[in-house]
Protein backbone atom coordinates (compact mmCIF):
# COMPACT_ATOMS: atom_id res chain seq x y z
CA UNK A 1 0.00 0.00 0.00
CA UNK A 2 3.01 2.43 1.17
CA UNK A 3 4.87 1.49 -2.04
CA UNK A 4 1.66 2.19 -3.99
CA UNK A 5 1.18 5.59 -2.97
CA UNK A 6 4.86 6.12 -3.42
CA UNK A 7 4.97 4.51 -6.98
CA UNK A 8 1.70 6.70 -7.93
CA UNK A 9 3.01 9.95 -6.22
CA UNK A 10 6.05 9.75 -8.78
CA UNK A 11 4.63 8.48 -11.75
CA UNK A 12 1.86 11.98 -11.37
CA UNK A 13 5.33 14.21 -10.84
CA UNK A 14 7.87 12.36 -13.34
CA UNK A 15 7.63 15.46 -15.03
CA UNK A 16 9.66 16.57 -13.32
CA UNK A 17 12.94 15.09 -14.75
CA UNK A 18 12.77 17.37 -17.64
CA UNK A 19 13.47 20.58 -15.55
CA UNK A 20 15.90 19.43 -13.17
CA UNK A 21 19.16 19.28 -15.39
CA UNK A 22 18.64 23.12 -16.03
CA UNK A 23 17.40 23.40 -12.19
CA UNK A 24 19.70 21.95 -11.11
CA UNK A 25 22.64 23.42 -12.62
CA UNK A 26 21.41 27.00 -11.68
CA UNK A 27 21.56 26.08 -7.91
CA UNK A 28 24.81 25.04 -8.32
CA UNK A 29 25.84 28.18 -10.34
CA UNK A 30 23.69 30.82 -9.01
CA UNK A 31 22.03 29.87 -5.91
CA UNK A 32 25.60 28.94 -4.42
CA UNK A 33 26.95 32.23 -5.71
CA UNK A 34 23.78 33.90 -3.71
CA UNK A 35 24.60 32.21 -0.49
CA UNK A 36 28.18 32.70 -0.64
CA UNK A 37 27.55 36.35 -1.48
CA UNK A 38 25.15 36.46 1.39
CA UNK A 39 27.47 34.61 4.06
CA UNK A 40 30.29 36.98 3.13
CA UNK A 41 28.41 40.25 3.28
CA UNK A 42 28.53 39.43 7.42
CA UNK A 43 32.33 39.67 6.97
CA UNK A 44 35.51 41.63 6.78
CA UNK A 45 37.76 39.83 3.94
CA UNK A 46 40.60 41.02 1.08
CA UNK A 47 40.40 37.76 -0.42
CA UNK A 48 44.07 36.56 0.57
CA UNK A 49 43.92 36.37 4.77
CA UNK A 50 43.09 32.47 5.33
CA UNK A 51 40.40 33.56 8.01
CA UNK A 52 37.49 36.19 7.98
CA UNK A 53 36.35 38.32 10.50
CA UNK A 54 32.53 37.96 10.81
CA UNK A 55 31.15 41.33 11.51
CA UNK A 56 27.69 41.32 11.74
CA UNK A 57 25.74 43.79 9.60
CA UNK A 58 28.35 46.89 10.11
CA UNK A 59 29.06 46.40 5.77
CA UNK A 60 25.25 47.06 5.91
CA UNK A 61 25.43 50.04 8.55
CA UNK A 62 28.55 51.82 6.14
CA UNK A 63 26.06 51.31 2.99
CA UNK A 64 23.55 53.64 4.16
CA UNK A 65 26.52 56.09 5.05
CA UNK A 66 28.09 55.61 2.09
CA UNK A 67 27.67 58.58 -0.59
CA UNK A 68 28.88 56.94 -3.46
CA UNK A 69 26.36 54.25 -2.75
CA UNK A 70 23.42 56.63 -3.24
CA UNK A 71 24.96 58.25 -6.05
CA UNK A 72 24.92 55.23 -7.53
CA UNK A 73 21.04 54.61 -7.26
CA UNK A 74 20.32 58.15 -8.43
CA UNK A 75 22.25 57.06 -11.37
CA UNK A 76 20.87 53.93 -12.40
CA UNK A 77 17.11 55.59 -11.99
CA UNK A 78 18.07 58.41 -13.88
CA UNK A 79 19.34 55.71 -16.59
CA UNK A 80 16.68 53.77 -16.48
CA UNK A 81 13.41 56.26 -17.09
CA UNK A 82 15.48 57.75 -19.96
CA UNK A 83 16.97 54.86 -21.80
CA UNK A 84 13.61 53.06 -21.85
CA UNK A 85 11.60 56.00 -22.98
CA UNK A 86 14.05 56.89 -25.34
CA UNK A 87 14.97 53.55 -26.79
CA UNK A 88 11.47 51.77 -27.20
CA UNK A 89 10.04 55.38 -28.91
CA UNK A 90 12.52 55.40 -31.10
CA UNK A 91 12.29 51.42 -31.59
CA UNK A 92 8.46 51.84 -31.97
CA UNK A 93 8.85 54.18 -34.89
CA UNK A 94 11.12 52.51 -36.90
CA UNK A 95 8.95 49.62 -36.73
CA UNK A 96 6.14 51.43 -37.18
CA UNK A 97 7.57 53.22 -40.26
CA UNK A 98 9.32 49.80 -41.88
CA UNK A 99 5.87 48.49 -41.80
CA UNK A 100 4.63 51.26 -44.09
CA UNK A 101 6.07 51.32 -47.55
CA UNK A 102 9.13 52.36 -47.54
CA UNK A 103 12.29 51.66 -50.18
CA UNK A 104 15.44 49.22 -48.98
CA UNK A 105 13.65 47.98 -45.40
CA UNK A 106 15.84 45.16 -45.42
CA UNK A 107 18.72 47.63 -45.35
CA UNK A 108 17.24 50.16 -42.53
CA UNK A 109 16.53 46.75 -40.62
CA UNK A 110 20.14 45.77 -40.70
CA UNK A 111 21.72 49.06 -39.96
CA UNK A 112 19.46 49.64 -36.51
CA UNK A 113 20.10 46.53 -35.81
CA UNK A 114 24.11 45.78 -36.19
CA UNK A 115 24.76 48.39 -33.21
CA UNK A 116 22.99 45.44 -31.03
CA UNK A 117 25.20 42.33 -31.95
CA UNK A 118 28.33 44.43 -31.63
CA UNK A 119 30.14 43.92 -28.05
CA UNK A 120 30.59 46.86 -26.00
CA UNK A 121 33.63 46.29 -25.69
CA UNK A 122 34.48 46.37 -29.14
CA UNK A 123 32.98 49.87 -29.38
CA UNK A 124 34.17 51.67 -25.89
CA UNK A 125 37.49 52.88 -27.99
CA UNK A 126 35.11 54.24 -30.75
CA UNK A 127 32.96 56.00 -28.41
CA UNK A 128 36.24 56.95 -26.36
CA UNK A 129 37.05 58.89 -29.56
CA UNK A 130 33.98 60.08 -30.78
CA UNK A 131 32.96 61.63 -27.72
CA UNK A 132 36.67 63.46 -27.37
CA UNK A 133 37.53 66.86 -28.93
CA UNK A 134 39.78 64.83 -31.71
CA UNK A 135 36.70 62.90 -32.54
CA UNK A 136 34.32 63.33 -35.46
CA UNK A 137 31.81 65.01 -34.03
CA UNK A 138 34.30 67.99 -33.39
CA UNK A 139 35.32 68.27 -36.90
CA UNK A 140 31.90 68.45 -37.57
CA UNK A 141 30.70 71.19 -35.37
CA UNK A 142 34.34 72.74 -36.54
CA UNK A 143 32.79 72.26 -39.86
CA UNK A 144 29.95 73.99 -39.38
CA UNK A 145 31.52 76.91 -37.48
CA UNK A 146 29.80 75.90 -33.70
CA UNK A 147 31.64 76.88 -31.05
CA UNK A 148 31.45 73.74 -29.59
CA UNK A 149 33.87 71.58 -27.55
CA UNK A 150 33.40 67.97 -26.99
CA UNK A 151 34.21 67.41 -23.75
CA UNK A 152 31.63 65.92 -22.64
CA UNK A 153 32.85 62.41 -21.11
CA UNK A 154 35.41 64.42 -18.95
CA UNK A 155 32.47 66.74 -17.37
CA UNK A 156 30.28 65.24 -14.38
CA UNK A 157 27.91 67.01 -15.85
CA UNK A 158 27.44 65.55 -19.18
CA UNK A 159 29.25 61.91 -19.20
CA UNK A 160 25.86 60.30 -18.07
CA UNK A 161 24.23 61.64 -20.94
CA UNK A 162 26.70 60.29 -23.34
CA UNK A 163 26.79 56.83 -21.77
CA UNK A 164 22.56 57.08 -21.86
CA UNK A 165 22.90 57.75 -25.80
CA UNK A 166 25.45 54.86 -26.31
CA UNK A 167 23.14 52.66 -24.67
CA UNK A 168 19.93 53.92 -26.54
CA UNK A 169 22.33 53.31 -29.38
CA UNK A 170 23.49 50.03 -28.79
CA UNK A 171 19.43 49.04 -27.32
CA UNK A 172 17.35 50.18 -29.84
CA UNK A 173 18.07 47.14 -32.39
CA UNK A 174 16.34 44.70 -30.36
CA UNK A 175 13.19 46.91 -28.90
CA UNK A 176 13.08 47.61 -32.59
CA UNK A 177 13.11 44.04 -33.92
CA UNK A 178 10.40 43.38 -30.80
CA UNK A 179 8.15 46.03 -31.79
CA UNK A 180 8.72 44.97 -35.77
CA UNK A 181 7.82 41.33 -34.42
CA UNK A 182 4.45 42.24 -32.37
CA UNK A 183 2.97 44.69 -35.27
CA UNK A 184 2.87 41.33 -37.71
CA UNK A 185 0.16 39.91 -35.68
CA UNK A 186 -1.82 42.96 -35.92
CA UNK A 187 -4.13 42.26 -38.07
CA UNK A 188 -4.02 44.71 -40.82
CA UNK A 189 -7.37 44.21 -42.10
CA UNK A 190 -8.84 45.74 -39.08
CA UNK A 191 -6.45 49.06 -39.29
CA UNK A 192 -7.40 49.46 -43.28
CA UNK A 193 -10.83 49.15 -42.08
CA UNK A 194 -10.44 52.08 -39.42
CA UNK A 195 -8.34 53.96 -42.01
CA UNK A 196 -11.42 53.82 -44.07
CA UNK A 197 -13.59 55.05 -41.68
CA UNK A 198 -11.64 58.34 -41.71
CA UNK A 199 -9.22 57.15 -38.72
CA UNK A 200 -5.96 59.55 -39.25
CA UNK A 201 -2.50 58.02 -39.03
CA UNK A 202 -2.14 59.53 -35.79
CA UNK A 203 -5.58 58.02 -34.31
CA UNK A 204 -4.69 54.59 -35.12
CA UNK A 205 -1.28 53.83 -34.25
CA UNK A 206 -2.48 55.90 -30.69
CA UNK A 207 -5.49 53.69 -30.15
CA UNK A 208 -4.42 50.47 -32.27
CA UNK A 209 -1.12 49.66 -32.48
CA UNK A 210 0.41 51.16 -29.66
CA UNK A 211 -2.38 49.22 -27.26
CA UNK A 212 -1.87 46.26 -29.69
CA UNK A 213 2.16 46.16 -28.77
CA UNK A 214 1.26 46.32 -24.87
CA UNK A 215 2.78 42.62 -24.25
CA UNK A 216 5.71 44.06 -26.01
CA UNK A 217 6.06 47.41 -23.73
CA UNK A 218 5.64 45.66 -20.87
CA UNK A 219 8.14 43.21 -21.28
CA UNK A 220 10.89 45.87 -22.57
CA UNK A 221 9.81 47.52 -18.88
CA UNK A 222 11.03 44.69 -16.79
CA UNK A 223 13.83 43.97 -18.87
CA UNK A 224 14.84 47.57 -18.86
CA UNK A 225 14.44 47.36 -15.11
CA UNK A 226 16.79 44.63 -14.78
CA UNK A 227 19.38 46.07 -17.63
CA UNK A 228 19.53 49.13 -15.63
CA UNK A 229 20.66 47.35 -12.32
CA UNK A 230 22.93 45.33 -14.04
CA UNK A 231 24.91 47.79 -15.96
CA UNK A 232 28.37 47.68 -15.98
CA UNK A 233 30.60 47.14 -19.67
CA UNK A 234 29.48 50.68 -21.10
CA UNK A 235 30.21 52.75 -17.75
CA UNK A 236 33.37 50.56 -17.37
CA UNK A 237 34.64 50.63 -20.32
CA UNK A 238 34.19 53.84 -21.50
CA UNK A 239 34.30 56.35 -18.39
CA UNK A 240 35.19 53.32 -15.52
CA UNK A 241 32.70 55.45 -13.55
CA UNK A 242 34.23 58.80 -13.48
CA UNK A 243 34.65 61.87 -13.67
CA UNK A 244 34.10 62.04 -9.47
CA UNK A 245 31.64 59.30 -9.73
CA UNK A 246 29.35 61.12 -12.07
CA UNK A 247 28.60 57.32 -14.02
CA UNK A 248 29.03 54.99 -11.09
CA UNK A 249 26.44 52.01 -11.19
CA UNK A 250 26.24 49.37 -8.74
CA UNK A 251 28.20 47.16 -11.24
CA UNK A 252 31.03 49.09 -11.51
CA UNK A 253 30.61 50.33 -7.87
CA UNK A 254 30.89 46.75 -7.13
CA UNK A 255 33.69 45.73 -9.20
CA UNK A 256 35.49 48.82 -7.71
CA UNK A 257 35.15 47.73 -4.07
CA UNK A 258 35.63 43.93 -4.41
CA UNK A 259 38.15 43.01 -7.53
CA UNK A 260 39.66 46.51 -7.14
CA UNK A 261 40.37 47.23 -3.60
CA UNK A 262 39.79 44.07 -1.84
CA UNK A 263 37.15 45.35 0.34
CA UNK A 264 34.99 41.84 -0.33
CA UNK A 265 33.07 41.67 2.45
CA UNK A 266 31.55 45.26 1.55
CA UNK A 267 31.02 44.57 -2.17
CA UNK A 268 28.98 41.20 -0.92
CA UNK A 269 26.58 43.40 1.17
CA UNK A 270 26.13 45.80 -1.91
CA UNK A 271 25.42 42.58 -4.17
CA UNK A 272 23.04 41.80 -2.11
CA UNK A 273 21.36 45.16 -2.56
CA UNK A 274 21.17 45.04 -6.21
CA UNK A 275 20.24 41.37 -5.95
CA UNK A 276 17.01 42.59 -3.89
CA UNK A 277 16.57 45.44 -5.97
CA UNK A 278 16.35 43.42 -9.16
CA UNK A 279 14.07 40.67 -7.99
CA UNK A 280 11.88 43.63 -6.27
CA UNK A 281 11.83 45.54 -9.88
CA UNK A 282 11.39 42.14 -11.96
CA UNK A 283 8.45 41.02 -9.34
CA UNK A 284 6.74 45.15 -8.96
CA UNK A 285 6.98 45.13 -12.94
CA UNK A 286 5.36 41.84 -13.43
CA UNK A 287 2.56 42.53 -10.93
CA UNK A 288 1.72 45.93 -12.29
CA UNK A 289 1.13 44.05 -15.78
CA UNK A 290 -0.79 41.41 -14.05
CA UNK A 291 -2.96 43.84 -12.59
CA UNK A 292 -3.95 45.89 -15.61
CA UNK A 293 -3.84 42.90 -18.25
CA UNK B 1 0.80 50.08 -41.39
CA UNK B 2 1.11 53.93 -42.34
CA UNK B 3 -1.64 54.93 -45.05
CA UNK B 4 0.32 57.40 -47.14
CA UNK B 5 -1.25 57.92 -50.77
CA UNK B 6 0.65 61.40 -52.06
CA UNK B 7 4.18 60.88 -53.30
CA UNK B 8 5.50 64.03 -51.04
CA UNK B 9 4.27 62.05 -48.08
CA UNK B 10 6.16 59.05 -49.17
CA UNK B 11 9.17 61.15 -49.61
CA UNK B 12 9.12 62.65 -46.26
CA UNK B 13 8.96 59.52 -44.60
CA UNK B 14 11.76 58.01 -46.65
CA UNK B 15 13.76 61.00 -45.43
CA UNK B 16 12.56 60.87 -41.96
CA UNK B 17 14.00 57.30 -41.86
CA UNK B 18 17.00 58.18 -43.37
CA UNK B 19 17.20 60.90 -40.88
CA UNK B 20 16.76 58.93 -38.35
CA UNK B 21 19.21 55.82 -38.73
CA UNK B 22 21.80 58.55 -39.46
CA UNK B 23 23.08 59.00 -35.41
CA UNK B 24 23.17 54.56 -36.17
CA UNK B 25 26.14 54.55 -38.76
CA UNK B 26 28.31 58.21 -37.13
CA UNK B 27 30.13 55.31 -34.34
CA UNK B 28 30.65 53.56 -37.89
CA UNK B 29 32.15 56.02 -39.59
CA UNK B 30 34.09 57.44 -36.86
CA UNK B 31 35.19 53.18 -36.21
CA UNK B 32 36.64 53.05 -40.27
CA UNK B 33 38.19 56.85 -40.33
CA UNK B 34 39.69 56.43 -36.74
CA UNK B 35 41.03 52.73 -38.33
CA UNK B 36 42.97 54.17 -41.02
CA UNK B 37 44.40 57.43 -39.39
CA UNK B 38 48.15 57.86 -39.49
CA UNK B 39 49.49 55.23 -41.17
CA UNK B 40 46.72 54.34 -43.34
CA UNK B 41 46.16 50.44 -44.05
CA UNK B 42 49.55 49.57 -42.60
CA UNK B 43 47.34 49.55 -39.15
CA UNK B 44 45.39 46.62 -40.18
CA UNK B 45 48.69 45.36 -41.05
CA UNK B 46 50.71 46.02 -37.84
CA UNK B 47 47.34 44.62 -36.18
CA UNK B 48 47.34 41.19 -38.41
CA UNK B 49 51.37 40.44 -37.83
CA UNK B 50 50.85 40.52 -34.07
CA UNK B 51 49.24 36.96 -34.90
CA UNK B 52 46.74 36.84 -31.69
CA UNK B 53 43.63 38.13 -33.98
CA UNK B 54 42.87 34.45 -35.01
CA UNK B 55 43.42 32.95 -31.63
CA UNK B 56 41.21 35.74 -29.81
CA UNK B 57 38.66 35.08 -32.33
CA UNK B 58 39.00 30.68 -31.99
CA UNK B 59 38.41 31.31 -28.48
CA UNK B 60 35.72 33.34 -28.38
CA UNK B 61 34.48 30.36 -30.84
CA UNK B 62 34.90 27.92 -28.79
CA UNK B 63 32.82 29.46 -26.00
CA UNK B 64 30.03 30.61 -27.48
CA UNK B 65 29.50 27.49 -29.45
CA UNK B 66 29.64 25.56 -25.66
CA UNK B 67 27.67 28.08 -24.01
CA UNK B 68 24.80 27.37 -26.99
CA UNK B 69 25.05 23.96 -26.68
CA UNK B 70 24.86 23.47 -23.21
CA UNK B 71 22.41 26.58 -23.31
CA UNK B 72 19.97 24.65 -25.98
CA UNK B 73 20.19 20.90 -24.06
CA UNK B 74 18.91 23.05 -20.88
CA UNK B 75 16.29 24.85 -22.79
CA UNK B 76 14.76 22.60 -24.63
CA UNK B 77 13.97 19.61 -21.81
CA UNK B 78 13.11 22.98 -19.40
CA UNK B 79 11.13 24.75 -21.79
CA UNK B 80 9.24 21.82 -22.55
CA UNK B 81 8.59 20.63 -18.85
CA UNK B 82 7.65 23.98 -18.51
CA UNK B 83 4.63 23.85 -20.77
CA UNK B 84 3.59 20.43 -21.19
CA UNK B 85 4.09 18.18 -17.94
CA UNK B 86 2.28 18.32 -14.94
CA UNK B 87 4.24 17.74 -11.65
CA UNK B 88 4.41 19.12 -7.79
CA UNK B 89 5.39 22.66 -6.92
CA UNK B 90 6.11 23.97 -10.77
CA UNK B 91 5.13 27.30 -10.43
CA UNK B 92 8.01 27.61 -7.64
CA UNK B 93 10.69 26.16 -9.69
CA UNK B 94 9.35 28.60 -12.26
CA UNK B 95 9.92 31.24 -9.87
CA UNK B 96 13.36 30.19 -8.64
CA UNK B 97 14.97 30.25 -12.31
CA UNK B 98 12.93 33.72 -13.22
CA UNK B 99 14.76 34.85 -10.10
CA UNK B 100 17.84 34.11 -12.04
CA UNK B 101 17.02 36.18 -14.39
CA UNK B 102 17.30 39.45 -12.82
CA UNK B 103 21.37 38.50 -11.64
CA UNK B 104 24.03 41.21 -12.15
CA UNK B 105 26.91 38.56 -13.60
CA UNK B 106 28.99 41.07 -11.10
CA UNK B 107 27.69 39.12 -7.95
CA UNK B 108 29.03 35.83 -9.27
CA UNK B 109 32.53 36.84 -9.54
CA UNK B 110 34.03 36.59 -6.33
CA UNK B 111 32.13 33.32 -5.40
CA UNK B 112 33.45 31.65 -8.34
CA UNK B 113 36.70 33.15 -8.28
CA UNK B 114 37.03 31.15 -5.23
CA UNK B 115 35.95 27.97 -6.40
CA UNK B 116 37.16 28.00 -9.74
CA UNK B 117 40.73 28.30 -7.66
CA UNK B 118 40.09 25.32 -5.45
CA UNK B 119 38.53 23.34 -8.54
CA UNK B 120 41.82 24.38 -10.69
CA UNK B 121 39.07 25.74 -13.38
CA UNK B 122 40.69 29.20 -13.18
CA UNK B 123 42.26 29.95 -17.03
CA UNK B 124 40.33 27.64 -18.67
CA UNK B 125 37.11 28.05 -21.09
CA UNK B 126 34.70 26.18 -18.77
CA UNK B 127 35.24 29.02 -16.15
CA UNK B 128 33.20 31.26 -18.63
CA UNK B 129 31.13 28.73 -20.15
CA UNK B 130 29.86 27.64 -17.15
CA UNK B 131 28.40 30.83 -16.05
CA UNK B 132 27.39 31.75 -19.61
CA UNK B 133 25.28 29.06 -19.60
CA UNK B 134 23.70 29.77 -16.23
CA UNK B 135 22.99 33.88 -16.82
CA UNK B 136 21.20 33.46 -20.52
CA UNK B 137 19.46 30.18 -19.37
CA UNK B 138 16.76 31.57 -17.58
CA UNK B 139 15.51 34.22 -20.13
CA UNK B 140 15.41 31.33 -23.28
CA UNK B 141 14.10 28.94 -21.17
CA UNK B 142 11.14 31.88 -21.01
CA UNK B 143 11.00 32.58 -24.23
CA UNK B 144 10.85 28.96 -25.10
CA UNK B 145 7.78 28.01 -22.29
CA UNK B 146 5.92 30.62 -24.01
CA UNK B 147 6.18 29.37 -27.40
CA UNK B 148 5.31 26.00 -26.77
CA UNK B 149 2.41 27.15 -24.87
CA UNK B 150 1.09 28.03 -27.82
CA UNK B 151 1.81 24.25 -29.25
CA UNK B 152 -1.73 22.27 -28.68
CA UNK B 153 -1.47 19.76 -26.36
CA UNK B 154 -3.41 17.74 -28.55
CA UNK B 155 -0.27 17.22 -30.77
CA UNK B 156 0.93 15.33 -28.04
CA UNK B 157 -2.18 13.79 -26.98
CA UNK B 158 -2.61 12.18 -30.61
CA UNK B 159 1.11 10.57 -29.98
CA UNK B 160 0.25 9.10 -26.66
CA UNK B 161 -2.11 7.33 -28.31
CA UNK B 162 -0.25 6.10 -31.28
CA UNK B 163 1.81 4.57 -28.34
CA UNK B 164 4.79 6.86 -28.07
CA UNK B 165 6.03 7.89 -24.93
CA UNK B 166 7.34 11.39 -23.46
CA UNK B 167 10.47 11.26 -24.82
CA UNK B 168 9.85 9.90 -28.16
CA UNK B 169 6.96 12.56 -28.79
CA UNK B 170 9.47 15.17 -27.14
CA UNK B 171 11.96 14.36 -30.16
CA UNK B 172 9.68 13.80 -33.03
CA UNK B 173 6.72 16.30 -32.12
CA UNK B 174 8.01 18.90 -30.40
CA UNK B 175 11.44 19.47 -31.07
CA UNK B 176 10.79 19.81 -34.93
CA UNK B 177 7.97 21.95 -34.06
CA UNK B 178 10.66 24.53 -32.31
CA UNK B 179 12.66 25.75 -35.42
CA UNK B 180 11.52 29.02 -35.22
CA UNK B 181 12.53 29.48 -31.47
CA UNK B 182 15.29 27.53 -31.40
CA UNK B 183 16.79 29.88 -33.74
CA UNK B 184 16.33 33.28 -32.23
CA UNK B 185 17.72 31.44 -28.89
CA UNK B 186 20.32 30.50 -30.73
CA UNK B 187 21.37 33.80 -32.05
CA UNK B 188 20.47 35.83 -28.79
CA UNK B 189 23.05 33.08 -27.04
CA UNK B 190 25.59 33.57 -29.62
CA UNK B 191 25.63 37.74 -29.30
CA UNK B 192 25.30 37.73 -25.88
CA UNK B 193 28.04 35.02 -25.22
CA UNK B 194 29.89 36.42 -28.16
CA UNK B 195 30.36 40.11 -26.60
CA UNK B 196 30.44 38.85 -22.83
CA UNK B 197 33.69 41.03 -21.35
CA UNK B 198 33.18 40.64 -17.34
CA UNK B 199 33.70 37.00 -17.36
CA UNK B 200 36.71 36.58 -19.63
CA UNK B 201 38.29 39.80 -18.03
CA UNK B 202 38.41 37.97 -14.68
CA UNK B 203 38.87 34.66 -15.26
CA UNK B 204 40.77 34.43 -18.46
CA UNK B 205 44.46 35.54 -17.69
CA UNK B 206 46.54 34.00 -20.33
CA UNK B 207 46.72 35.98 -23.78
CA UNK B 208 46.23 32.08 -25.47
CA UNK B 209 42.99 31.90 -23.77
CA UNK B 210 41.43 35.15 -24.07
CA UNK B 211 38.63 36.44 -25.97
CA UNK B 212 37.82 38.96 -28.79
CA UNK B 213 35.82 41.65 -26.28
CA UNK B 214 39.49 41.60 -24.98
CA UNK B 215 41.27 42.74 -28.04
CA UNK B 216 41.59 46.30 -27.38
CA UNK B 217 42.73 46.14 -24.03
CA UNK B 218 45.59 43.63 -25.16
CA UNK B 219 46.45 45.82 -27.88
CA UNK B 220 46.51 49.14 -25.54
CA UNK B 221 49.23 47.21 -23.79
CA UNK B 222 50.51 46.25 -27.01
CA UNK B 223 50.71 49.41 -28.73
CA UNK B 224 51.16 52.02 -25.66
CA UNK B 225 47.80 53.60 -26.96
CA UNK B 226 48.25 54.32 -30.76
CA UNK B 227 44.41 54.40 -31.08
CA UNK B 228 44.23 53.80 -34.47
CA UNK B 229 45.60 50.19 -34.34
CA UNK B 230 43.49 49.52 -31.33
CA UNK B 231 40.20 50.80 -33.64
CA UNK B 232 41.71 48.02 -36.78
CA UNK B 233 41.41 45.92 -34.02
CA UNK B 234 37.63 46.96 -33.09
CA UNK B 235 37.07 46.61 -37.21
CA UNK B 236 38.24 43.58 -37.31
CA UNK B 237 36.31 41.99 -34.90
CA UNK B 238 33.23 43.83 -36.18
CA UNK B 239 33.48 42.72 -39.68
CA UNK B 240 32.75 38.56 -39.24
CA UNK B 241 30.16 39.59 -36.65
CA UNK B 242 27.96 41.79 -39.12
CA UNK B 243 28.89 39.25 -41.91
CA UNK B 244 27.54 36.75 -39.34
CA UNK B 245 24.75 38.54 -38.80
CA UNK B 246 23.61 39.52 -42.02
CA UNK B 247 23.92 35.89 -43.13
CA UNK B 248 21.02 35.02 -39.64
CA UNK B 249 19.13 37.86 -40.48
CA UNK B 250 15.85 36.19 -42.38
CA UNK B 251 16.38 33.04 -39.93
CA UNK B 252 16.51 35.49 -37.10
CA UNK B 253 13.48 37.57 -37.59
CA UNK B 254 11.13 35.00 -38.16
CA UNK B 255 12.20 33.51 -35.04
CA UNK B 256 11.42 36.53 -33.08
CA UNK B 257 8.26 37.28 -34.75
CA UNK B 258 7.53 33.15 -33.62
CA UNK B 259 6.29 33.64 -30.51
CA UNK B 260 8.76 35.52 -28.49
CA UNK B 261 7.69 38.00 -25.76
CA UNK B 262 3.81 38.12 -27.17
Amino acid sequence: MQRGITLSGFRKNKGVVWILPAFLFLVVIIYYSMFFTFDLSTASWDGLSPVREAVGLKNYEKLFGDKVFWKCLQNTLVYLVVTFVVQNALGFIFAVILHSDVRLPTLFKCLIFIPTILAPATMAPVFRLLFSPQGLLQSIFNFLHLNITVDWLSRPDTALFVLMSVTIWEFTGMSFILYYAAMSQIDAEVLEAAQLDGAGNLRTLWHMVLPGCRGTTVSMGMLSVIGALKTFDIPYLITTGGPMHATEFLGTYIYRQGIRQSHLGYAAALSVILLVLAVAGAFLTNKANAKEG
Amino acid sequence: MLEIRTKRGKVLLQLLLILMTIPYIVPLIQMVAGSLGGRGFQNYKAVWDTGVVPVFFRNSAIISAGVILLVYIFNMTAGFGFSKMRFLGKEVYFWLILVALTLPEVILLTPLFVTFQHLKMYNTFLAVILPQTALQMPFTILLTRNFLNGVPDELMEAARIDGANTVQSFWSIVLPLTKPIASAVIVLTLINSWNAYLLPLLFLQSPDKQTVTLLPQFFQGEFTNDQTKILAAAVMTAIPEITAYLCMQKNFERGMSAGALK
